[in-house]
Parts: structure tokens; sequence; C-alpha cells
């Protein structure tokens, strides 16, 4: 039996998937540190900060029990920064992802003496959600690949963490019409053959357009063949017409 | 209430609005009416007054300098005319609509003009062309005011807003908008909601919409003191006599109200029911007990000794403080902070005078007339003011040099005999934060925060948590104003200073125990005050006035007390058995208290460092002193650098390290980003501080975030932005490794005391092992930096394998595979060398 579910990862499973990501939490009580499927975490200590899944986090702010610490790039000042960006420097392109860190070892029993030596072991180039973007550590002037279902998730969760959620929320709303305008504007050029650059794209904006961009490339690549069927064999054009 | 036979209207104009204004010497008061006549009256005689004739009608508003005033007019103009040849010197400004309030400011060289326009003009009153515009009110301004120093003005909008611009800079930049002081009124109408400036200019003082007169700081904008229930119609003029110890008001029902300053009390209340009509302007002159106001009927009046004999030495007084409700130049606060401290603020009556030299000019001829006590040489017998007063100083002041109006000195006046001044440190309680407003921090710390709010008869203090499964936050209705706070796992300790109730009193509250609440009071003895107080896990500390460290036990039993070697106390603090106490130690040469720290060991009662210097460069003070959660003693200085103590256990050993600097820290490097650092504490080696922004000292309401900031021992300058890239790199590379090497050097000296001195757990000995591999690797990293740079840096190499402290042999293996790598076959072979002498333990025998 076939999933009745459309090819790709579905927005749902992406901000499921986003609630891996790290962030930074102020506990407000004291927990032991868990040992989760995902790898150890800290004990937390208040008013100490600690980084915490953000499923984990969620779990606690509703309970009151952690106070939640705002990416740098979910301030006011450097959401307003990144939509100037978009609007008027990067004119087609998005704004780009932050910088990835440099890759390493796999190994986790690699000699101490040797780390300083080029890695001739197997390297390990890190991903979300195991960089750090979403901590108070990341870069101010990036969005990271989960921006969007982060930032809601956040919002709706602990709003009272935030700034000035207003602004902060306006401001998102902002970026994403930019961002999916662009996104938009980028299927126009789009033919059987060509791509738009997506560098920079969050998952969810991909998981959003994913169905339409899909459903227009496979129209694209519909046309051709039904043009070649047409010089092939005239009459059985005419009725695929009809029938739409 | 009486009024004496003196107190007569002069009928200076035609009935209608007019305004006064004396210049600031006080001798010539110039009034403006609605005829077409301006009139200069000479202070002190009854003579006809000058009167200059002008073809503009119905003036509205009047400002004098000593040379010179300044008259705006219905029409719109406002002309400069001269008190020397008393003609019109020229038209200063022209606006389409009528003149409201024109202010000078005191130097004289700017005029404010307010007209029915919405841009209030200042023009530079000897170049016409030269005009600065305040634009950000939305309606037409009615009354501007100059503070005293010229550097804000107010402007009193009919929108019921009061602007304050600063005129710093090279445009006049809009810095408060004030809402809710005073009222919307129309620019004509005869109430006032002019903003009158205190003196001393920190302060100024608004008529409000209930008839009160309510006092605004400038420095945070907060409400102070108000001049209530005077009042029962509308305020139509105010003003402050010119040292600020009294303000004047008048209303509309003709009442005019003499207020203490000080207390905000009605001196004395004039029913002036034979005014025929309301004051409109009021002005006191500036050295006589003499109030002059005109009324909306063209009359002036002079009330001479308008203050009663009783309480004419207030207006003698020097320059009064704003009645702030929490003065910082009056209290000493509980943080130091940036204050100039200094132990001779005496008044200027029992200041030593400075003798005369020996055989000089003036002890042969005698006194003459500049000289004090004689009899003046020239007799100021017409009160025209030949001679300036002398100040307390013996000096003239430099009034003469043109405004009159000194600005207020920026530092108090400390000593006047030859001696500069003595600088002593101001005692603190850390982690505490002055008053401002009507709230302030008592304690602020990693466990939680304490903090207290004015209620008028009493306080309320309110301590809060961070950790609220563990502690339950509590708040207290607080009779006895506790001052001093200071919060630890335990409990939270109190002390207050002594008032006519009760002496100072300290007061322990434990948070949890096992029975009933134990807490408890200690009264100290009679007229001693606890200057700092510090709790640890075993004892509570107190500092006092007397000179007293008190020491009791948890329990509130007294276990020591002892006199502090360096006194007046600074500020102590505790940690566990240890107590640290800061106090005032010899001067230095730079005329300062060299500060002294001791640190004893309570419980063994043992002295670990006995009077050792606080380093403190040139004129930096403590800001806050505390012990790190491992225990070491850490200092933070108004520089922005924070110190750590090392080897502090050893008699004599310790010193003060570096473990970072504020300014050298990456975010700043910018220049773009300007703020300061107030430190909270040291733990799980991090520096815990609150960013301030915005040019504030202090954290306050709503309590702002932690921030937390790794070590970094400065070392050398943070990489500076060559054009060869790569070169720049390496260094920096270099450079970073070395501060990492410096800084884990240090925090590894710091662990191994703390477990050598301590019954260590197994924990600890193996996190100190970790330390030293940690030293170790990045002294490879470091080797491989050097390799990599070329052959000629083996030497520094070599040297570098020589401090590691690995005695395994691992570590030289590992540095002489690096050599191998980097093809450097000589030093390889010396490091094996050294390797092999290790072994063998030649190498300590030739270290000595």
């Amino acid at each position: 039996m076939a999933l009745p579910l459309p090819p790709g990862l579905t927005p749902s499973e992406m901000a499921f998937l986003c609630e891996m990501e790290l962030v930074t939490v102020i506990p407000r009580q004291r927990l032991e540190g868990l040992e989760l499927l995902g790898g150890p975490t800290q004990p937390l200590n208040p008013p100490f900060p600690a980084p915490l899944p953000l499923w984990l986090a969620l779990l606690l702010k509703r309970q009151r029990r952690a106070n939640i610490r705002t990416p740098p790039w979910l301030r006011p000042d450097s959401l307003a920064a990144i939509l100037e960006f978009e609007t008027d420097t990067a004119k087609e392109a998005f704004s780009p992802p932050p910088n990835l860190p440099p890759p390493t070892t796999t190994s986790l029993h690699v000699d101490q003496t040797t780390a300083y030596l080029p890695a001739t072991a197997t390297t390990l180039e890190l991903s979300p959600p195991f960089l750090q973007n979403s901590t108070t550590s990341a870069p101010p002037d990036a969005l990271p690949y989960h921006w969007l279902e982060l930032s809601q998730l956040l919002l709706a969760a602990a709003p009272d963490d935030f700034e000035d959620p207003d602004s902060v929320r306006r401001l998102l709303r902002d970026l994403r019409e930019v961002r999916m305008a662009k996104l938009r504007k980028g299927i126009e050029v789009l033919d059987a053959g060509a791509g738009i650059k997506m560098n920079g794209v969050g998952g969810m904006e991909i998981a959003e357009s994913r169905a339409f961009i899909g459903g227009v490339v496979d129209g694209l690549r519909y046309v051709p063949s039904m043009r070649s069927m047409e010089l092939w064999g005239g009459g059985g054009g005419g009725s695929l017409c009809g029938t739409e | 209430m009486a009024i004496g036979p003196r107190l007569r209207g002069r009928p200076a104009h035609t009935p209608g609005p007019t305004f006064l204004n004396y210049t600031p010497n006080g001798r010539k008061l110039i009034t403006v009416g609605l005829n077409n006549a301006m009139r200069i009256f000479e202070t002190g005689s009854d003579a006809e007054p000058i009167t200059i004739d002008d073809v503009q009608d119905a003036h509205t508003a009047i400002a004098a300098a000593n040379g010179f005033f300044v008259v705006g007019s219905e029409d719109g103009t406002v002309c400069k005319y001269s008190l020397e040849t008393n003609s019109l010197d020229g038209l200063l400004v022209r606006s389409t609509l009528p003149i409201r309030d024109i202010a000078l400011s005191p130097d004289g060289i700017w005029a404010a003009v307010a007209s029915d326009e919405l841009v209030v003009k200042i023009v530079n009153t000897h170049d016409m062309e030269r005009v600065m515009y305040l634009r950000e009110q939305p309606k037409p301004a009615k009354h501007v005011s100059f503070d005293p120093s010229g550097s804000y003005i107010a402007v009193s909008c009919t929108d019921g807003v009061v602007y304050v611009y600063s005129l710093s800079s090279e445009e006049p930049e809009l810095i408060k908008k004030v809402h809710g002081l005073i009222r919307a009124l129309e620019s004509d109408a005869e109430a006032c909601s002019r903003v009158v400036w205190h003196p001393d200019g920190r302060a100024f003082a608004a008529p409000t919409a209930t008839r009160d007169i309510q006092v605004m700081s400038r420095s945070d904008w907060e409400r102070q003191r108000t001049f209530s229930s005077g009042h029962s119609s509308e305020i139509t003029a105010l003003a402050w006599s010119l040292n600020g110890a009294l303000l004047a008001t008048a209303s509309a029902d003709r009442n005019i109200v003499l207020w203490d300053t000080k207390t905000q009390t009605i001196i004395k209340r004039f029913d002036q029911t034979s005014i025929r009509a309301t004051i409109l302007d009021m002005q006191w002159h500036p050295t006589e007990n003499l109030l002059s106001y005109t009324n909306n009927d063209g009359e002036l009046y002079l009330h001479t000794d308008i203050v009663p004999p009783e309480h004419a030495s207030l207006l003698e007084m020097a320059l009064q403080g704003a009645p702030l409700i929490h003065d910082p130049l009056k209290e000493t606060p509980g943080n130091a902070g940036r204050m100039v401290a200094s132990g001779l603020m005496r008044s200027g009556d029992n200041s030593r005078k400075r003798f005369g030299t020996p055989d000089s000019l003036d002890e042969i001829l005698g006194n003459d007339g500049n000289s004090e006590g004689g009899l003046d040489f020239i007799e100021d017998d017409d009160g025209a003011g030949y001679v300036e007063e002398a100040n307390g100083n013996g000096k003239r002041t430099s009034g003469h040099l043109g405004n009159g109006m000194a600005p207020p000195p920026k530092r108090p006046n400390y000593n006047n005999d030859w001696r500069s001044p003595i600088h002593m440190h101001e005692s603190f309680q850390p982690g505490s934060t002055p008053w401002r407003g009507n709230r302030r921090y008592l304690c602020l710390n990693l466990t939680g925060f304490v903090w207290t709010v004015d209620q008028n008869t009493h306080h309320t203090i309110t301590v809060e948590f961070y950790d609220r499964d563990r502690f339950r936050d509590f708040h207290f209705t607080d009779p006895f104003l506790y001052d001093k706070a200071s919060l630890n796992q335990h409990g939270t300790l109190f002390s207050c200073p002594a008032s006519d109730q009760h002496p100072c009193t300290i007061y322990y509250r434990p948070h949890e125990t096992w029975t009933t609440r134990v807490d408890w009071r200690v009264e100290l003895p009679a007229e001693e005050e606890a200057t700092s107080i510090a709790l640890s896990s075993s004892y509570v500390v107190a500092t006092t006035s007397k000179g007293y460290v008190r020491v009791y036990s948890l329990f509130g039993v007294p276990l020591q007390i002892f006199r502090q070697k360096s006194s007046p106390a600074i500020a102590c603090a505790a940690w566990r058995d240890y107590v640290l106490t800061i106090g005032n130690g010899p001067l230095k040469a730079d005329r300062r208290t060299c500060l002294q720290y001791s640190i004893e060991n309570v419980k063994r009662d043992q002295i670990c460092q006995d009077c050792d210097t606080i380093p403190l460069v040139s004129d930096a003070n403590l800001v806050n002193v505390f012990f790190s959660d491992s225990g070491d003693p850490c200092i933070f200085d108004t520089d922005g650098v924070l110190l750590v103590l090392q080897h502090w256990r050893t008699m004599g050993q310790a010193k003060w390290v570096p473990l970072l600097d504020t300014n050298q820290m990456a975010r700043l490097q910018s220049g773009r980003k300007k703020e300061l650092y107030w430190p909270v504490a040291v733990a799980r080696d991090k520096f815990h501080c609150i960013i301030l922004k915005g040019g504030e000292t202090e954290p306050y309401f709503p309590r702002p975030l932690l921030s937390e900031f790794d070590f970094h021992v400065p070392i050398a300058t943070l990489a500076p932005s060559t054009d060869d890239e790569e070169e720049a790199q390496v260094g920096t590379e270099v450079q970073r490794l070395e501060e990492s090497f410096v800084r884990k050097e240090l925090l590894l000296t710091l662990m191994t005391d703390l477990v050598h001195s301590t019954n260590a757990t197994h924990a600890q000995t193996m996190e100190l092992a970790r330390a030293e591999v940690e030293v170790d690797k990045t002294l490879l990293q470091l080797i491989a930096a050097e390799c990599r740079e070329g052959e000629e840096r083996g030497m520094k190499a070599l040297e570098i394998v020589g401090l590691m402290k690995d005695r395994t042999g691992r570590m030289l293996e590992a540095a002489s595979k690096i050599a191998t790598r980097f093809q450097r076959d000589v030093l390889r072979e010396k490091i094996d060398a050294l390797a092999e002498r290790r072994l063998v333990g030649l190498e300590e025998v030739e270290e000595t």
C-alpha cells in the first residue's frame, strides 16, 4: 500500500526535525544531566546557561522550569539587518547561511598529540542539528537552516523571553514574504533543464514550496515530451488537450 | 497676612501683560509691557526709570544679559538693545507669529526664542545668522529655559510635554520627552507651564496640573520631591532663589508662596489681594532679599525683605542641592562607583585658613580693601556692586568674567590650604547599586538578588532567587530601612544604619532550617555603623565605622572582634572560613590612599595575607570584590580589569593577576559599541557580568540578563588588521596560543593551590591532572606553530619544550614527533636529548 504522503518532508515533519536543534536555556531549577539518545545533556544549575535540545527546552519552558535565551539572529536589530540585506543588497540571491565550522575527526579516541596534524582519519562535516546555530553563540548575521520553524516555535512557546516579540513577528513575516517572492520569481526562469540557486534557503521554505516547484518542474518536463509526441504522431496530442 | 506699606505697585506700563528681567549682576531691572516703552530700573534707587521707546508695542518677552537685553513682541520681532547706550542694537530674529518667550543662555551668547511657530529658534546674539532650530515639538512652545550650564534647554510645549534638548553637539539633540509633568496650556494663557532649572543644574521644577510643583532630576528623569498643596488655583509664575535654597511661586488668586527647598515646606504665604491682576512674571534679585514681580495690569512690584528675618539666612547660604529623594552627593551610596572619595568634605567654616607668608606685603601693610576682615577699600555704598564679594576661599569669584552665574564647580571644594586633596576610597557594599529613583539593588550575585523600594515611611525588600525550586522568593516590609545586604545559599544578611529608634542592627535570615526559623538580630554599640557586611557559608562578618571587624557565627554567636589594621574600612567579603577585609592604607605619591587587604582564616585563627596592597592604577576605584566559586579573591576596578589573587594562602606570596581586561574584548574592537560591564561573579572559569549600554553605570529595573565572558589574559593587543592577511593570521595564531598557555597555567596554579590546601576530592585531583595535560597540549600546539614558521624558530621551540610539565616523557615524545613531521631534524635531536636527560633525572640537577 502506497503511503498517502507526497514525496519529501512535509512541513510538520520539518518542524519535528527542528526540535533537535540546540538552544541556550537559563534554568530556573536544578536538573541532573540526562542520558538522551542524542547524547548526554549538561546538568542544569541556575543561573548558568546550558545548551539543550529544543524539544526539551520547550518542555521545561512550559513547566516554567527554564527560560530560553533567544539566539542572536532572532533579535530585532539583527533581523532588520538581514531583511535589509535581502531587499537591498542580495537582489536575486538569499542571505547566506552561517559559516560551517571546520570539519572534525569522527573517532573520539584520537591520540591527543596528533590532533594538530592534518586529519588522516575520516572527517565529519557537521550539519544541522549538530551545529550550534541557535544557541547564544550563533552568529547574529545569518539565518540558519531551521530559522523559520525555530522562530515560530519559540514565539509560540516563549514570547516573554523575547525583547520585543511583536516587532520580531513582524520582521519574520517580512523576511518570509521577501524570500518566498524570490523563490517564486526563480520558478519563472525554470526550464526543463535549468535550475535556480537555492543557497541559504531554509528547510521549512523548501518543504513549503516543494509541492509547488515539484509540480511546475514535472509539468515542464511533461510539456516537451508532449510536444515531441505531437511531432511523432499527430492525433494523440489533440485528444490529450481535450481531456484537460 | 499683613503687607508692609512699602509694597506698592509701580505703574510701569499701560494695563496689560507685563514682564521683567534682572541683569545677571542685579544692577538693572528691565520691564516690558503693552505700550511701546521699555523701562530700566536701577536697583536700589527710587529715581525715575530710564525709558526706551520703540516702534513695536505689545511686548511679550524679555531676557537680559549684563550688557544688553533682548525683547520679543507680539508682531513677531525680537530686538536687541544695548544697556550701555540704552538704544536699539538691532533686530535679532523675526517670526511670522507672536513671540511667547525668550531665554538667554548663561553666557549670554545664545537666545532661545519661542513663538507661536512650531520651531524654537536659538539665535546667536552676536551673529544673527547663526541659528539652531529645535524642531521636535508638534505644537507651539510656551516657555523655554536653559539649564545653569547652558548645555541643556527645556521647551514647555503647548501639547503638555516638556522637550529637553542637549546643546553639546553641533545640532541640538532631543534627549527626553517628559510626559505628564506639565499641563497642556494655550501659548497665551495666564497660567504657566515653565520649567525652572534648579541652580545646581541636577534637577528642574515645573508646575503640574494638580497645582503642585514637581521636581524632576535630569540624570534619570525620575520624579523627585514635590512642593505640594500650596496653591488653590493655577500657578502663574515660579522662581528659584539664586542659591536654590528658596522657591517662590505665585498663583492666579494672587497668592505668593515662599518654599524652603530642603524641606519643601511653606515658609511664608503672601495673600496679595491688593494686587489687581495676576502675577505673570517674577524674579529674585541675584544678591539681595528682594523679589520683583509684574502683573497683568502693567504694574511692577519690588518686594523688598520678602524673606522673613528668621529665614533670611537661607538666602545667604552657598549653592544648595536640588531636592532629590536620594541625593547621591549627600549620602554615601553603597557602591562607591566612580565618585571621588574624600575624607575632607568639610564645610567652609571650619576649614583651616591659610597662614600668610611671613613678612609678606600684606602683613607689613595691614588690611586693605581685598583682605578679609578688614574694612573694604572700596565702600560699596550705593549697591552698584563695584566690589565683588569674596567667596569662602577669600578669592573673588569669576562672576565678573561675564555671566555672573558661574557653573557649579565640578568637584567639591576639598580643602583650602596648600595641600592638594587626599583621595580616600569610599566604603561600599559589594554587589549593590546606589539609589536611583526610589529603588536600588542591595545585593546582586549568582544566587539571586535583593532589592528595596523606598515607600517614604518604610522600605519594602524583595529577595528573588535564580533557583526557584530550591529557594522560595520572599518579600517583606522593612521599617528598619536596611541599606546593605548579602545573600548566599544559606541565608540573607541585612544591616541598617542607626536611627533615633534603634542602633545599627545586623539581621540574619536563614533560608531554611529544620526547626522553626531562627533569624536573629544583633545591635551594634551606640554610634557604631556597619560600613560593609559579608556572609559566607559559616560566618557573618561586618566592618564598622569604629574600625572593628566583627565576626559572628551563623547563629549570631560573636566569635571575634578585632581592629582592622588599615582603616577606614572599604569592603569585606567572605568565603567559607576565609574573611577578606579591605581598608584605606597609607598615602601614595599621588595623594590617594593605598588600598590594603587582609585575609584571615577565622576557623584556624590564622592570617593568610596581612595588609598587602591592592594595586590600583592611578585614578581607578574598586567596583566590586568577591570570591570566585573556587574561592579565589577577585576584584574588578573602574578601568574594567578583572584581577584574581594568586598564591594567597601563603603569606607574602600573593599577587594580583589580570584575568580579563574588558576594554580589550573582541566585541568592543569594532569601536561602535559603547558599553560597560558591571561585575557579578566569577564562576566556572567565566566572568559573569551585566552589560550596561547607553552610558548607564549601574544595573536598574527590570533586572538585566547576566552575560558571561571567557577569561582573556591581556598578553597582547587583539588581531591588528594588517594588509598581509596570511601573515597576520599566523601571528594571531601564535598570540592566541600564547595567551591560552598563560591563562591555563594561571588557572592551573589556582587549582593546585586549592587542591593542596584542602581535603581534595578524587574528582578535583583528576581535574588537576587533566588541567596539567591541557597546559602541555597548548604548548604542543605552540611548538607546531613555531615549527611551521621556519627553521630559525627552533631555539624558541626548544625553549617551549623545556616548559612542559609532563614527567612521563609522553609529551616530549609527541614534541619530537612534531619536529620530525616538519623535518626539523636538529630540533628533534635536541628534544630527544632533553627527554633522555629528564628520564634519568639530570634535568633537575641542572636546574638547581
